[in-house]
């Protein structure tokens, strides 16, 4: 018998149950079972059935009439049974002897439980495909699936069934109202409201979803990318014109109490060093609004928080030390929890503020209470108002408009001993950002400020008494004046970069609905305004004065009233079709809202050289409900919107780091790594080995993680072996004439540091070993928990955020030889010269840091996210030196150890599969390990313990790079990214002063390494 | 602006790397009409060259083509629009003249502190700009 017949035969008989293979061996069944009765037919038939081959045909003739007298008597179904498979005797069968007798009782009882298994095999379908999906190809016919009788009639009853499941199926799915009745605002509200319980949306979400790529993420439906093709639109918006994002996704954290209570507690979460803190003077004033970094309490350097921006409100009586104070702190979704445990930690806000007698947040009101006040008031006509809120038919679950938090959840927290409040203003505000210079003009256009309410206007009709409660005092209304007028101001200046960064604006303003313009037009800056005068120029020098920064948007109750008074949309609609004069403007008098706003200035690119000022723009803060009545009216006068590619984008032109993913040290930046990891690594394997790059013989590593833990390590080790080698033996040739006198002064510290830190490596490398990659940051904990007391000095990751080293770094980076560059801020007395006295100092401050790098590139390339930063060997300087062509090294091809492996693995697994269906018997061991090796490998990747990280390609590996692309504000490729401080310090006094720092890159998917230059911009 | 100027002596005495960061802001400038031309040293010269001759030219048939151009060039780049305005002279067979205006820029910088009790300090100082008016004669 031929093999691939013996293949053919058992591939047809894999899906039998084994009960039923019995037919190979029936006639020696009957001879067994006349010696034990019938006992155990299954057993011995699945025996036989194992080494059944074909018969002969004329055995079949013979089985054929000696079976038939059995077939009478049993059952009816016995025909069929004979006809499938009785013909398929062994040779073996027909070899023994025929019983001379058979008990007619036992007999049929055996075949009884036989035919019901065989019965239930037949009608039960072991595979998940369709009927018609397991014909053969030629009985195929079109259209099977909608019209059950183009199937041959033996199936027809199975394919009935099954297209009844199908159409119940979807029946249970679909919609169970007609489009009109679903179309229906009632409806629909419903419809929204339930799909916005997993995921938040935004206010714009409905606009958004029409126009973007919407994802979930942190929580939210966001909008990732317009789906028109808009990448160098939105930089021009930019640049020239002026791009707006829905920014409402970011979390307010309030905090209310005496001021030095407040700052004494966050004095411990920020470092000085890292920059200004909450209590700079500029800040605290309420003048401007400040950013900093925040950490777990009195850990700095190291256990990092995440970026933040916070503003105080300004005091009304300066001085009065008494008074409570007010600050907001705003931040990205992903650090929310982080930071808000450690705030309520540092405060001792540890009870849930329930009472909303004591205080007069009104965010301290349950949810139930607020619902129930909103029962009354009818709200069938408002279209998506309060999203947050819900609706009023259904018990509302949602107040601050995050899905996933129990509505019994506090979200203010008050401290006994310091009586600071802490409250969660997540989603109580839209904050929408405008980026770009045409900023002004659309701000000054689309926004007017409020109509000062007078005494003969009757007062009451108004719901708006906030308004009319302010107007009572005169210097309110002054205040509100002046507001205004610097308000009017900022339409004569063409940029925002000319102005303080971070200045702060409070302002009253109308309906910007009522004097939407008809079509969307685009706002130019009026040259009438820009008339150079001394108002603008105080403006510039000295900013807005702080009682301008005044806002009632900071008050939670006059927030509530404009958002419960807010004229919906039809109304509005319906007054103007009421006008007498179509399409003139619609005056509502006192019965137009007054929406108190924000705005705070955003300060663009302010670090480095060039494009000084580069995306700068305000945001915009509103209270809720508001969103999309100030939305359209900037759309309407020229805004681009973006989404959350485009603010990538923004912040990799501006150099400053994208949250969360440029923050390797913080745990939401290490969520960010994982899960990108992830994807990458899916999307890698959709492809087919072929159509993908092999990064084993690319010899990229990690082409879809930076292993940040192991690359310091690494380069620590690499650095202490170095001084070992050049101790013992005499420094050699030119390239370590630098350290040479220096070797002897730092014999001694070098010693300390390596005693302090090679304890802890050996059991750390054990298990970094094992973890491959993408897990090496996330072991982190536990490594520091396994070195318990040398992790005071280092061995945790940390990313240099001191000012001083960093400026100190920047300074050392460039080409300084020379000096020939003017704008290179002049050495001051503490800016030391590149020493091996000085490296030692910093690497023993911070032993295994990165150091955030900017990189662009000197000739060809963009560079991708998780390019590699390499040190360049010296022939490299030398030929880059030489030719103007050369653009760099080529690595080359490493050897992929994994595909022997992988092959013989599967050769394996192949022969074993064979096997199995050859002898149907269930094989436990060998089949399960191989099936579990076969998983950890993909071809193309690196598999196990990654080597060492730095030394593995013919250049060193320095760090990696996290955003890059071709920028278009510089007309070369740029990137982002990390390098580890050791390297970096071990690199730059190595290079020759005119060629300091010059890297190379290397995309994960290429071999060819391209010159750039790192600079560290403070 | 005595206040300014007391500002900025009080600015000459402690100005110290050490607690502030100088920050310098961009100049204060008009809106820009279609044929303002903002010199700069970053761009190449042929190619700030060639759209101010491009302007003039307008298109294939010459419409659009501007009358006038202004060129403006701040600080070292006055040089530069000079060199711009003369050769776009140079190179027009006498069609082109030349007015020049000289002023002077006030400049913004900010100096951040460093530390927490120091309020951000603003320095003014002057450069000189100049407004090169290029425009076409009809030649008699």
């Amino acid at each position: 018998m031929s093999n691939a017949k013996e293949r053919k035969h058992a591939k047809k008989m894999r899906n039998q149950p084994t009960n039923v293979t019995l037919f190979s061996g029936f006639a020696a069944n009957r001879g067994v079972k006349h010696h034990n009765g019938g006992g155990k037919p299954a057993q011995t038939q699945k025996e036989e059935s194992r080494s059944g081959t074909l018969q002969q045909l004329e055995t079949k003739v013979t089985r054929h009439s000696l079976l038939d007298p059995d077939a009478s008597e049993q059952s009816s179904s016995k025909v069929m049974f004979r006809k499938k498979g009785g013909w398929k005797a062994g040779p073996e069968g027909t070899s023994q002897e025929i019983p001379k007798y058979i008990t007619a009782s036992t007999f049929a009882q055996a075949r009884a439980a036989e035919i019901s298994a065989m019965l239930r095999a037949v009608t039960q379908k072991s595979s998940n495909s369709m009927v018609f999906q397991t014909l053969p190809r030629h009985m195929r016919r079109r259209a099977m699936s909608h019209n059950v009788k183009r199937l041959p009639r033996r199936l027809r009853e199975i394919a009935q069934k099954e297209a009844e499941k199908a159409v119940h199926q979807k029946k249970k799915h679909s919609k169970n109202k007609c489009h009109k009745a679903r179309r229906c605002h009632k409806n629909q509200v419903l419809e929204f409201n339930r799909r916005q319980k997993k995921n938040m949306w935004l206010e714009t979400h409905i606009w958004h979803a029409k126009r973007f790529h919407m994802v979930k993420k942190w929580g939210y439906c966001l909008g990732e990318r317009p789906t028109v093709k808009s990448h160098r639109a939105c930089y021009r918006a930019m640049t020239n014109g002026c791009l707006l994002q829905d920014l409402s996704y970011y979390c307010c954290l309030e905090l209310k109490g005496k001021e030095e209570e407040i700052l004494k507690a966050l004095s411990q979460m920020c470092s000085i060093d890292t920059g200004l803190t909450f209590a700079a003077v500029h800040c605290l004033s309420g003048k401007r609004q400040g950013s900093l970094m925040l950490y777990r309490a009195n850990r700095y350097p190291r256990e990092m928080l995440g970026p933040v921006t916070f503003i105080w409100k300004s005091e009304r009586n300066p001085g009065d030390a008494s008074e409570s104070r007010q600050l907001w702190i705003w931040l990205h979704p992903t650090l929310k929890q982080d930071v808000l445990e450690e705030i309520k930690a540092v405060c001792q806000c540890v009870e849930p503020n329930k009472s909303t007698v004591c205080t007069p947040d009104p965010l301290l009101t349950p949810p139930q209470e607020k619902s129930q006040m909103e029962l009354p008031d009818e709200k069938i006509g408002k279209k998506r108002k309060w999203k947050d809120d819900g609706e009023n038919a259904k018990p509302v679950k949602k107040i601050i408009g995050d899905g996933t938090r129990d509505p019994h959840q506090p979200c203010s927290w008050v401290s006994p001993a310091t009586c600071i409040v802490i409250s969660d203003l997540t989603m109580e505000m839209n904050r929408y950002r405008l980026i770009g210079p045409l900023s002004h003009s659309i701000l000054t256009e689309a926004l007017k400020a409020a109509s000062v309410h007078t005494e003969g206007e009757d007062t009451e009709k108004t719901p708006h008494c906030w308004w009319i409660e302010t107007c009572k005092n005169p210097d309110n209304i002054s205040l509100h004046h002046r507001q205004e007028a610097i308000f009017e101001l900022l339409g004569g200046i063409t940029s925002p970069a000319e102005i303080p960064a971070g200045t702060i604006l409070g302002l009253t303003v109308g309906d910007p609905r009522i004097n939407l313009p008809q079509k969307r037009s685009k706002a130019l800056p009026d040259p009438e305004k820009c008339q150079d005068n001394e108002k603008v120029r105080q403006l510039l020098l000295e900013g807005v004065p702080v009682e301008c920064t005044h806002s009632f948007i900071w008050n939670q109750a006059i927030c509530k009233s404009v958002t419960e008074n807010k004229i919906s949309e039809q109304d509005l609609n319906r007054m103007r079709s009421e006008l007498l004069v179509p399409g003139s403007q619609l005056v509502l008098g006192p019965q137009e809202s007054k929406i108190p706003i924000l705005l705070i200035h955003q300060p663009g690119k302010v670090t480095g050289e060039d494009r000084r000022g580069w995306g700068s723009g305000w945001d915009v803060l509103l209270p809720k409900g508001w969103g999309m009545a100030f939305w359209i009216p900037f759309i309407y006068r020229g805004a681009r919107v973006g989404g959350l590619k485009e603010g990538l984008v923004h912040s990799q032109y501006k150099r400053s780091p994208n949250i969360p993913g440029d923050f390797p040290d913080c745990p939401a930046g290490i969520q960010f790594a994982k899960e990108q990891a992830k994807n990458l690594l899916e999307k890698y394997r959709r492809r087919p080995p072929a159509k993908r790059p092999n990064y084993v013989k690319l010899g990229t590593l990690a082409p879809f993680c930076c292993p940040w833990v192991q690359l310091t390590q690494d380069w620590e080790s690499r650095v202490q072996a170095q001084e070992e080698s050049s101790v013992s033996s005499s420094p050699n040739g030119g390239e370590s004439d630098a350290r040479r006198d220096e070797v002897p002064c730092a014999a001694i510290p070098e010693e300390t540091v390596k005693l302090s830190v090679n304890e802890p490596r050996e059991p750390e490398e054990a298990m970094d070993t094992r973890c491959q990659g993408q897990a090496g940051t996330e072991r982190v904990g536990d490594q520091d928990a396994a070195e318990s007391s040398a992790a005071a000095t280092g061995g945790l990751l940390c990313v240099v955020r001191e000012r001083k080293l960093l400026k100190q770094l920047s300074a050392w980076c460039g080409p300084s030889s020379g000096g020939s560059r003017a704008a290179r801020p002049a050495p001051g007395r503490d800016q030391q010269d590149l020493t091996r006295e000085a490296c030692l100092s910093i690497l023993g401050h911070f032993p295994r840091a990165l150091v955030w790098v900017s990189l662009s590139l000197l000739r060809k390339g963009s560079p991708e996210p998780h390019t590699m930063i390499c040190v360049p060997a010296k022939e490299d300087l030398l030929r880059l030196c030489q030719g103007q062509l050369y653009c760099g090294p080529q690595e080359s091809k490493h050897s992929d150890p994994f595909k022997s492996k992988l092959l013989k693995q599967k050769e394996k697994k192949k022969m074993e599969k064979r096997q199995r269906r050859g002898s149907a018997a269930p094989e436990g061991l060998a089949g399960e390990d191989s099936t579990a090796g076969h998983e950890a490998l993909t071809l193309g990747l690196w598999s196990g313990p990654l080597p060492a990280v730095t030394s593995h390609c013919s250049r060193v590996l320095l760090g990696f790079v996290t955003q890059g692309d071709f920028s278009m504000a510089v007309g070369c490729g740029e990137a982002l990214g990390f390098v580890s401080l050791t390297g970096l310090l071990d690199m730059l006094s190595r290079q020759p002063a005119d060629e300091r720092g010059l890297v190379l890159l290397r995309p994960p998917a290429s071999l060819q390494y391209r010159f750039a230059r790192i600079a560290i911009e403070v | 602006m005595a206040e300014n100027r007391e500002h900025r002596g009080a600015v000459e005495a402690e100005l110290d790397p050490v607690e502030y960061t100088l920050r310098k802001r961009l100049p204060h400038r008009l809106p820009r009409r279609p044929n303002d031309i903002y010199v700069n040293m970053k761009t190449d010269f042929k190619a700030q060259l060639a759209r101010c001759q491009k302007l003039l030219d307008g298109g294939a048939r010459g419409q659009n083509a501007c009358t006038e151009l202004y060129i403006h060039g701040l600080g070292l780049a006055i040089n530069r629009a000079i060199n711009i305005a003369l050769q776009l002279q140079a190179g027009s067979f006498g069609s082109l003249q030349v007015a020049a205006n000289t002023s002077t820029v006030e400049l913004v910088d900010e100096l951040e502190p460093e530390t927490d009790a120091r309020e951000p300090l603003i320095r003014t100082r002057n450069n000189s700009a100049i407004h090169i008016r290029v425009f076409r004669v009809t030649p008699k």
